[in-house]
């Protein structure tokens, strides 16, 4: 974002980017199961299945560790391609409400946003008409309406998406339209989806958002762009006056050390990422690394709350048969709806979640015997039978940073390239355990109300909590702030201690709520390269 | 008590260990108890340590990087084993025809921990099975008739119904359905006999429910007294 966004306004960029190039039309669209091997499973090399569109990355990468505190379990997923995680995230993009930019104000935990949300409505818009995402506006609470014409008309409901809102709707818990980056309607070179293939390969035809089909390739063709792979960069330059002069980087190909150098240093290298060149950056007579004087960085470490249960219902079984792939994603949610009996306490957990669901007409995969018993003509009438009657239900919830959650350099380990690595710490609340409660209860009963029972009954919270990392929405370990002494950046992502030294991925974030974060990040990165580019015209930078 | 009539004839993999021979010798004493099968021991494989499919492998052009591994008998049982799992039926061919073997040789062969342990448990299952259809039978499994390989499956298949001591065959049995029904479903031929109609781009809006699919569910929640909402 920042790349098209800075390019656009005429300045010349030069991007580094760890992993290797990456051509969108690498993406196997249509390739059928079959003809991976094993069917496409995921394997420790390929930990999302064959055809997820990885490059070089996943939970493990070899040569590149990182590593826990004792009694800390944490999932980091990288991925080492042009583009990032955006070629292959689910593309789910719910804005962020009033409530959720000043969560303090509204329970006393956490930290507020420095800005309100109606600050940054107007940049949602923008970036979700850029973007282009699908959704509807319901005029919910926290869950706010995009402007006029900014969203694109969602898919329609599926059979089981309809048979959840009957439900819902008579328990009082909402189903609606959910809203993701993905196209149904044409937009510049982007074509609509076609409803088939699965977005977490890459979409080839430009449908679902991925910064190698839109703004990478848009910022290229201005000119201004120049982009060098295989670059891993682990170091802010700076000057004797304390300005940043560019980065020091480790080129794959040769091995050497390189420098670049710049006006303004833009990280967005991903919340770990960026925190770790921070505090490796070596800052002249101090010792907490770079843009560190508030100590935050690495610190409030945040990842969404997740948790699942799954239900069977007799009701859906044998239902008739017809495409259900649509946009391969949600087309339907659950917002978090239980606002108000928090507020009068009714409810003992402060913040939400909101429910992802899935329950299609899919391609039956391995996993199509699972809890199937016997042999024969019966075995194939219960496959056939059972096929597209379970519904899975999967919370991401909001996490409140606390103090055992952070990153910080492991000085005793150093990866391939000789860069000390992220050594992790991370912990769940009460909050998020008693979340995962009100959640596992609430499922129930709309389970039950729609005569569904449950595949297994939902293990303890502790148990049943996902763990740290493991639902890839890390965010805040540079967080933005009003105050210079307990944030590391400014609401413009301009960290305090460095003038020119900016950061536009989700290590700003001063909270995690439970929408899912990139939607969010790029807003904010958007907002923040408008800054920029102010201050490169205003000769201020 | 003597030895068992039938001679032990099992293909053996190179790489099964001393202790799976000894076993398998055991079998043949305790067969002549009158005791089945149960007392062959499942022992440990080594591991395959064939290259993987690595981080960055061509997604338009897969390619299976480790070798096969299942011997021509192996394969043998597993196809019969698979057609009887889920037998054709009319025009729905049966697993044998659509490459389901030839995929599970796939799948025991790679090198992941994951599939090691289906190794273990497919290869000594089939040994088991064999060895079971000899001591009842007299012939190894593929040459026994329907009903006798049927009576073995009776007593491994169904999850309240295993025979006493044969929890080992039953979990062998369990993962082999598992991999046949996965292995057949995802084939073009499986995804016509369960009704999977995706796959196929379309052209302007999601086109939803059929109206047949979309009456069925209004008549499913109306007559759950909840309230259709149109797609
Ligand atoms: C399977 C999956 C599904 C997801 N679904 C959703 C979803 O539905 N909704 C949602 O909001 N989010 C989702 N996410 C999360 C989303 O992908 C991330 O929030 C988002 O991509 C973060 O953007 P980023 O730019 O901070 O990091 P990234 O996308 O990771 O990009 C960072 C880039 O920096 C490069 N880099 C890293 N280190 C260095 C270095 N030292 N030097 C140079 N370059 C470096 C990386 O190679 C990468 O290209 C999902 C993620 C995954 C994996
Ligand atoms: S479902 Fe649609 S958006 Fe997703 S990859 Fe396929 S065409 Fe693209």
């Amino acid at each position: 974002m920042a790349a098209w966004m800075l390019t656009k306004a005429g300045a010349s960029v030069l991007m580094l980017e760890a992993g290797r190039d990456y051509n969108p039309d690498e993406a196997p669209m249509l390739n059928m199961a079959m003809d991976a091997p094993l069917r496409g499973i995921n394997t420790p090399d390929k930990e999302f299945g064959f055809y997820d569109a990885t490059v070089d990355g996943g939970w493990k990468m070899p040569g590149e560790p990182y590593t826990m505190a004792e009694g800390s379990e944490f999932m980091w997923w990288r991925s080492r391609m042009l583009g990032g995680r955006t070629n292959h995230w689910a593309r789910n993009s719910f804005r962020m409400g009033e409530y959720d930019f000043k969560p303090k104000t509204r329970d006393g935990l956490g930290v507020d946003w420095p800005f309100e949300y109606k600050d940054i409505a107007p940049w949602y818009d923008r970036t979700e008409k850029l973007v282009g995402v699908y959704g509807s506006n319901d005029g919910l609470e926290n869950h706010p309406n995009s402007g006029p014409g900014v969203l694109q008309t969602p898919p329609k409901f599926r059979v089981w998406e309809t048979f959840l809102k009957a439900g819902g709707d008579a328990i009082n818990v909402p189903v609606v339209a959910a809203r993701r980056a993905v196209l149904t309607k044409k937009i510049d070179e982007r074509s609509p989806c076609y409803w088939a293939s699965g977005c977490g390969r890459g979409c080839s035809i430009g449908a679902a958002f991925q910064t190698t089909t839109s703004l990478i390739p848009w910022a290229k063709k201005t000119g201004k762009l120049t982009i060098a792979t295989g670059a891993m960069v682990y170091e802010v330059l700076l000057d004797s006056s304390g300005k940043a002069t560019g980065v020091r980087y480790i080129d794959k190909a040769t091995g050497t050390h390189k420098e670049a150098k710049g006006r303004v240093v833009v990280l967005a290298a991903s919340t770990g990422e960026t925190a770790r060149i921070l505090l490796n950056s070596q800052v002249a007579g101090r010792s907490e690394g770079l843009a560190n004087s508030s100590g935050q960085v690495g610190r409030n470490l945040m990842d969404t709350v997740g948790s699942s249960v799954s239900a069977y219902f007799p009701q859906l079984e044998g239902r008739p048969r017809y495409n259900e792939d649509g946009a391969m994603g949600l087309h339907a949610y659950i917002p978090f709806w239980d606002y108000k009996r928090i507020v009068s306490g009714e409810v003992d957990t402060p913040r939400g979640y909101h429910v992802e669901i899935g329950g299609s007409f899919g391609d039956p995969g391995m996993g199509v015997g699972g809890g199937l018993d016997g042999y024969g003509s019966s075995l194939r009438a219960d496959v056939k039978r059972r096929y597209g009657a379970r519904i899975g239900f999967t919370q991401r919830g909001e996490m409140i940073p606390n103090a055992s959650s952070f990153c910080s350099i492991d000085t005793n380990t150093k990866d391939k390239f000789g860069i000390p690595v992220l050594k992790f710490n991370f912990a769940w609340a009460d909050h998020e355990l008693k979340q995962v409660k009100h959640f596992q209860n609430a499922m129930k009963e709309l389970i039950d109300k729609l005569g569904g029972t449950l595949v297994s009954e939902p293990a303890d919270p502790a148990k049943a909590i996902s763990k740290g990392g493991e639902i890839i929405h890390e965010v805040g370990t540079a967080r933005m702030g009003s105050d210079a002494k307990d944030s590391v950046t400014n609401q413009f992502g301009k960290t305090w201690d460095v003038d020119n030294l900016y950061i536009t991925d989700g290590s700003v974030f001063a909270s995690k709520a439970h929408k899912n974060p990139t939607i969010t990040i790029m807003t904010l990165a958007m907002r923040s390269s408008d800054s920029i580019a102010t201050r490169l015209r205003t000769g201020e930078l | 008590m003597t030895d068992t009539t039938a001679p032990v004839i099992i293909a053996i993999d190179r790489r099964v260990t001393l202790k799976w021979l000894m076993g398998a010798l055991a079998v043949g004493q305790l067969a002549a108890c009158g005791d089945g099968a149960k007392g062959l021991s499942w022992p440990e494989l080594e591991a395959i340590s064939a290259t993987g499919i690595g981080k960055d492998p061509n997604l338009t052009d897969p390619v299976v990087p480790w070798p096969l591994t299942l011997t021509a008998a192996q394969l043998e049982t597993t196809a019969e084993l698979a057609d009887l799992i889920l037998p054709g039926e009319g025009a729905i061919p049966a697993p044998s025809k659509v490459g389901v073997p030839a995929f599970i040789n796939e799948w025991v062969s790679a090198p992941y921990p994951d599939q090691h342990s289906d190794r273990v448990l497919i290869v000594n299952g089939l040994a088991w099975l064999d060895e079971e259809s000899k001591v009842r039978n007299g012939v190894p499994f593929i040459r026994a008739e329907a009903s006798a390989q049927k009576a073995i499956l009776d007593d491994i298949a169904f999850k309240d119904k295993v025979k006493a001591g044969l929890e080992k065959p039953a979990e062998f049995f369990g993962r082999m359905r598992s991999l046949t029904l996965g292995a057949f479903y995802t084939t073009r031929e499986g995804w016509a006999d369960i009704g999977y109609m995706g796959n196929t781009p379309g052209t302007g809006d999601y086109a939803g429910p059929t109206p047949e699919a979309a009456a069925h569910i209004k008549g499913v929640i109306e007559g759950m007294g909840l309230k259709y909402t149109p797609a």
